[in-house]
């Protein structure tokens, strides 16, 4: 904090044409970030590292940034599953799908609560809110998810979670900070709410948008809990995350069945551990939603909202 | 624009959802997941037609436990042969996630597969009456299951209300033929010390503790760990389930039974138990033990029990079976590497008499049982009968003769090398092996067929025999015994073992006892075993005063009413 | 009096009354719009959300799944009573509640203040690739499981581990007095906290890029022109840009102060540090869950429930007071 301090001080003093002061908080900035790089890579490095080397030896532990033993067997063991592929398209469908209506009805909802002059404001976001920190329990819910005809459906991957009200009140506070200005211009053109949240509101949230869109989606994504709840007796309905939790449990039996006598046969009695394929599955879920970043990191440029208006 | 994509959009929903909905009901037709629709014409065709080939019917069936595939039976050779006999067929669903949760959602909902192995969660489905009784279908379809289950039916109607409800796993057929490997509880050592020490006979815990001692201060420069203990999470009973072992008792769960009063003494809070910890701290004083024990996870457990550095261990051979197998695969390609394999002692306190061996056993708490939902259950007990036949549990266990074993000319079933390397786990779950392997109706795994051969492949001498390596054969020559369970004594007749798979009910005071006692040794068997020596009296006073509150005197009485009922049936055989 | 009072007022509100429903009406008439755009997700919520609050009742009940609601015992307060006044189980309960609010409290700054930070730090690397290349990596273990994760921890917190290798490196320790980070019991919520952040930062910061990418350019170039450093601008324009977005999420994460998540607990806790690693989630499955008992785990969950309303709607009035942004 000091140096923070000093280098702001640096600056007053040299005023404009002060590139030191400038590089040293450049200079600070990139330690910083570099450092934590380091932090935050480690993890799925090790991982990384650990999905790539034969399961018997990782067992011995010590594996961190490269395997010791290099062995294709755990993504063999993953992928020789058929049941892998129905289950990636089910996964990115409910992505896909999920977040498309999310991401519009999260933002619908959210718009007629930024607006002051509606008079359910206050009900409706209250109404929202509160169910952030209630929840009937498992039994309660289940029952209604049968009772509602959703089990053994696509629609229970959709329907529950058409809004998500962490999402509805981020998109509101972006609405509300949005200029008046450009608010009133649309009502003045006659336009109605509907045509003003499709045509104004929706194109300038697009930062915000982005970000409940990641978010959705990998929460679509990763989710397996409502497959086991609601559809796990449907091979056709399941999903990635679920697959992959079969495979682990799989992975135990497989290591362990062998205790006692009949490894005799030559080679190794284990060819795949939960622990390394805890790691192949880490990195089998993970790459699509790491690629998908990138994408949406675009919408995050500075001043393109106020910036998309005015040009 | 935004518009368009909106509308784009909900007709991509829609057409989702109608298409969802579509291949749901195909598949409902195609290959029937519920009951509701085919069993009722196999049971149709059943009634008009005894011994014509069956209508085939598809059966869902749910296990509580998590590890094999999710198969339909028919797929694999075993479950194909099955069918034909019977034309049934079991859609397996294997668990992912939480027991409970699921089997409570089942419950609530009131709708269950026609079939459920409950595992742990078997109270609940027995309290909500999920299960029908077999009793009348038993008598009229199942006379294998009256061979293989009759010496137990009072006892099963005893545990739950008079009726049978499901059938358990652990019914003895013929002599019993023991497991020639410890996969229970032992005291592992590293074979050269053994070798070092001369092969000396170790007895007792002394003897055992000064076999370490010494070997670590004549390696100083190794980096070895004396010994460790497994504590991590359920775990936790591979380190306090010790003193029982020690005291010369069987492993029954909490309590330790007098074979002749049938009291059932719970040895936490013991003088056993405090002197296990004082052993565990002497070695701490002297740098022997492991102190990150108490905080390691199972992946670090196992990777420390493959390290080499461990020089001996308590735990059960089941729980380290990984650990145990890549040191033995090292050991096979490499022989000299065959020093680190560890080696199985019997251990007690005074070195008399150990019961480290299982009794032949009634686990009454596990099974598989038919639901409410079935609507067939003839075909299922018919199936089950069936497969209870001799010749089936031979199917089952040994496979096809010529393809998964052979025949010598004494009628001993043996398996050929090549058969041997055939056999992993691809070919198990492809073959069924994986599938029909534990989970239903069956033989105990001791049991020995009419014709003398044994019922489990590993049990037989035979294949024993051709498992063993060079150092294997080397080191049970020294203490001259054939297999490794000869140096463990007999087990003597307990006919309600395990004890600990006595019915409790759910949130029950047994249960919370339970609970509150791991809570409780969780707690203070770090603080014991850490501390500074002299400071170990003080702790253990804290300790005791805390366990006192607990009902133990009510726990022990629960289990000796428990016990006097369960030895009262078994006499009234 | 009393009469007369409620006589002479009635009659002026009856008539307020139907002015006050009319024009409520006339105006709903006219925002027809928005009520047709919110309502039909008013109805999903109340289907969705409200309908299974019913599941309430369990808690006042010896509840037997698979019976039906009439058939089920009721017992009134039996399970509430078990959590805060049995003697066996008060202590554990109240000392989970103790280890759950510090867990959240400490999460709750450490998250924030870290999130905030590396947002506000990578909106001054002018380098557009290396910006993207941190936002990804430090995005990246979001998505590594907590087991994984929890792995990786203990590995590194390990006696033999990286953390105990660079102490003794750097002199802090000699051989053989390796710290056992984990059975330190009051190290634990510190350990917590460190790792959360750590799995964490970079996705809690996206959510502050979004907003700070809706700040006008416009106002930096004025501060700059005015001779602002970029400390300055980071202090009077950045943070202020996206205040609004800081505090509405600041307030919808007290009132959920009572959740301080479930695996890295159970994973990391173990014997020796339970005083402070045990939180009520676990306590719940300990005593609730594994024993199928889920009138407790219903009763614990409604009085999490209730906390976290007195924190939400403290925690809105105080901003209010403020002048600040508000949830509600």
């Amino acid at each position: 904090m000091a140096n923070l301090a000093s280098v702001s001080k640096t600056r007053k003093f040299s005023s404009r044409n002060s590139s030191l002061g400038d590089k040293i908080f450049d200079i600070i900035i990139y330690v910083v970030l570099t450092l934590l790089m380091v932090v935050t890579l480690y993890p799925f490095i090790n991982t990384l590292a650990v999905s790539l080397n034969a399961a018997a030896d990782s067992m011995k532990g010590g594996i961190h940034l490269l395997p010791r033993q290099f062995s294709l067997e755990n993504y063999k063991f993953v992928f020789n599953e058929n049941t892998v592929y129905n289950a990636t398209l089910i996964s990115v469908l409910r992505s896909v799908i999920g977040t498309i209506v999310t991401v519009f009805a999260s933002a619908m909802v959210a718009y007629t609560i930024s607006r002051p002059e509606y008079v359910l404001r206050k009900f409706v976001t209250i109404a929202f809110i509160i169910t952030m920190y209630i929840n009937g329990g498992l039994i309660p819910n289940f029952l209604l998810i049968r009772d509602l005809g959703l089990l053994d459906t696509f629609a229970v991957y959709i329907l529950p979670g058409i809004i998500g009200v962490f999402n509805l009140i981020i998109i509101r506070s972006f609405i509300e900070q949005l200029p008046d200005s450009i608010l009133e211009s649309a009502r003045i053109d006659g336009a109605g709410d509907f045509r003003t949240f499709v045509n104004i509101v929706l194109p300038l949230c697009l930062p915000v948008l982005a970000t409940v869109a990641l978010f959705s989606t990998v929460s679509q994504w990763n989710s397996w809990f409502d497959v086991f709840l609601y559809n796990s007796s449907n091979e056709h309905l399941s999903t990635l995350q679920y697959e992959l939790q079969k495979i682990l449990q799989n992975s135990n039996t497989t290591s362990s069945a062998e205790s006692g006598f009949a490894n005799s046969g030559a080679g190794d009695s284990m060819k795949v551990s939960p622990l390394s394929i805890r790691a192949t599955m880490t990195i089998v879920a993970s790459v699509p939603m790491i690629i998908i970043y990138p994408f949406l990191q675009k919408y995050f440029v500075k001043g393109m909202t106020v910036g998309g208006v005015k040009g | 624009m935004a518009k368009k994509l909106l509308v784009a959009g909900m007709a991509a929903v829609m057409a989702m959802s109608v298409a969802a909905c579509g291949s749901d009901k195909n598949d409902e037709n195609n290959a029937p997941k519920d009951s509701s629709t085919t069993p009722t014409t196999g049971s149709a065709s059943t009634t008009e037609t005894k011994d014509a080939p069956k209508d085939k019917v598809t059966f869902s069936m749910f296990l509580g436990v998590s590890g094999e595939k999710d198969v339909n039976t028919n797929e694999t050779t075993i479950g194909k042969v099955l069918e034909d006999q019977t034309g049934v067929n079991f859609k397996l669903e294997h668990l992912v996630g939480d027991l409970n949760t699921k089997i409570g959602t089942m419950i609530a909902g009131d709708k269950y597969p026609d079939v459920i192995v409950p595992d742990a969660a078997i109270e609940e489905v027995m309290k909500a009456k999920a299960f029908i009784p077999l009793d009348d279908l038993i008598e009229q379809y199942g006379p294998n299951i009256k061979r293989v289950y009759g010496p137990y039916f009072e006892r099963m109607k005893a545990d739950y209300g008079g009726h049978i409800y499901f059938l358990p796993y652990s019914a003895q057929v013929g002599e019993v033929t023991p497991d020639p490997n410890i996969n229970q509880g032992a005291f592992w050592v590293q074979r050269r010390v053994l070798k070092e020490a001369g092969y000396p006979v170790i007895k007792t815990m002394d003897q055992y503790t000064k076999l370490i001692e010494d070997f670590v201060a004549k390696h100083p420069d190794e980096g070895l760990t004396g010994t460790l203990t497994l504590t991590n999470d359920w775990r936790f009973f591979a380190t306090s389930n010790v003193p029982m072992h020690l005291d010369g008792f069987p492993n029954d769960g909490n309590v330790e039974v007098n074979l002749d009063t049938l009291d059932a003494k719970t040895y936490a809070g013991s003088d056993s138990e405090k002197r296990w910890l004082q052993t565990l701290n002497t070695l701490n004083g002297k740098g022997l033990f492991d102190k990150s024990s108490f905080v390691d996870n199972y992946d670090q457990y196992i990777a420390k029990l493959s390290s080499k550095k461990v020089v001996g261990f308590f735990d059960y051979g089941w729980q380290v079976g990984t650990a145990a197998n890549a040191l033995k695969d090292a050991a096979r390609k490499d022989p000299t590497q065959d020093d680190y394999v560890y080696y199985p002692l019997a251990v007690t306190w005074d070195g008399t008499k150990d019961q480290y061996l299982d009794p032949a056993g009634w686990t009454s708490n596990r099974g598989i049982g038919i639901t409410k939902s079935a609507k067939d259950p003839a075909r299922i007990i018919q199936y089950w009968d069936n497969m209870l036949k001799e010749e089936n549990q031979v199917l089952i266990s040994w496979g096809i003769k010529g393809e998964t074993y052979e025949v010598n000319d004494q009628g001993r079933f043996y398996r050929t090398q090549e058969q041997i390397d055939k056999i992993d786990q691809a070919f198990k779950e492809k073959y069924g092996f994986a599938t029909y392997d534990w989970d239903f109706p069956q033989y105990n795994s001791t049991s020995t067929f009419a014709d003398g051969n044994a019922r489990s492949v590993g049990f037989q001498p035979e294949v024993f025999e051709m498992s063993l390596t060079e150092g294997d054969k080397a080191i049970l020559g020294k203490y001259g015994i054939k297999t490794y369970a000869d140096i463990f004594d007999k087990p003597e007749d307990r006919p309600w073992f395990p004890a600990w798979s006595i019915p409790k009910e759910q949130g029950s005071a047994q249960q919370l006892w339970e609970t509150k006692k791991d809570d409780l040794a969780k707690k203070y068997y770090a603080k014991l075993v850490l501390a500074k020596p002299d400071d170990f009296e003080g702790i253990w006073a804290t300790y005791k005063k805390e366990f006192d509150k607990l009902d133990t005197a009510g726990y022990e009485s629960w289990y000796k009413e428990q016990l006097q009922k369960l030895v009262a049936i078994a006499k009234a055989k | 009096m009393d009469n007369n009072a409620t006589l002479t007022t009635s009659p002026s509100t009856l008539e307020k009354k139907p002015t006050g429903l009319k024009l409520f009406f006339t105006r709903l008439l006219q925002q027809r719009m928005l009520v047709l755009m919110s309502i039909p997700f008013v109805i999903w919520l109340v289907i969705f959300k409200y309908v299974p609050i019913w599941g309430w009742t369990i808690a006042f009940q010896d509840y037997q799944p698979g019976l039906k609601f009439s058939e089920q015992q009721w017992v009134g307060f039996k399970h509430f009573k078990i959590l805060f006044t049995d003697e066996t189980f008060s202590d554990q309960f109240l000392r989970a509640v103790r280890n759950t609010l510090a867990m959240s409290g400490i999460n709750l700054i450490l998250g924030f203040v870290s999130a905030i930070t590396l947002a506000l730090l990578l909106n001054e690397v002018r380098k557009v690739a290396f910006k993207r290349v941190v936002q990804t990596v430090s995005y990246l273990p979001h998505f590594i499981s907590w087991v994984v994760a929890a792995g990786i921890i203990q590995t590194t917190l390990a006696p033999d581990g990286v953390i105990n290798e660079l102490l003794k490196w750097i002199g802090v320790i000699d051989k053989g007095q390796e710290y056992l980070f984990l059975g330190k019991a009051e190290w634990f919520w510190g350990i917590f906290g460190a790792s959360s952040v750590w799995k964490d930062i970079g996705w809690n910061t996206i959510v502050y890029l979004a907003a700070i990418s809706s700040i006008d350019p416009a106002q930096y170039e004025a501060a700059e022109m005015d001779g602002a450093g970029r400390l300055r601008r980071m202090w009077y324009i950045t943070l202020p840009g996206i205040k609004p977005v800081v505090i509405v999420l600041l307030i919808m994460n007290i009132g959920y102060l009572m959740e301080s998540g479930f695996e890295p607990q159970y994973l990391l806790g173990n014997g020796m540090n339970v005083d402070y690693s045990e939180n009520i989630d676990i306590f719940v499955l300990k005593y609730g869950l594994q024993q199928f008992n889920f009138p407790l785990a219903t009763a614990a969950g409604m009085f999490k429930t209730v906390v976290s309303f007195i924190l939400l709607f403290s925690a809105n009035h105080i901003a209010k007071r403020m002048g600040q942004e508000r949830l509600f």
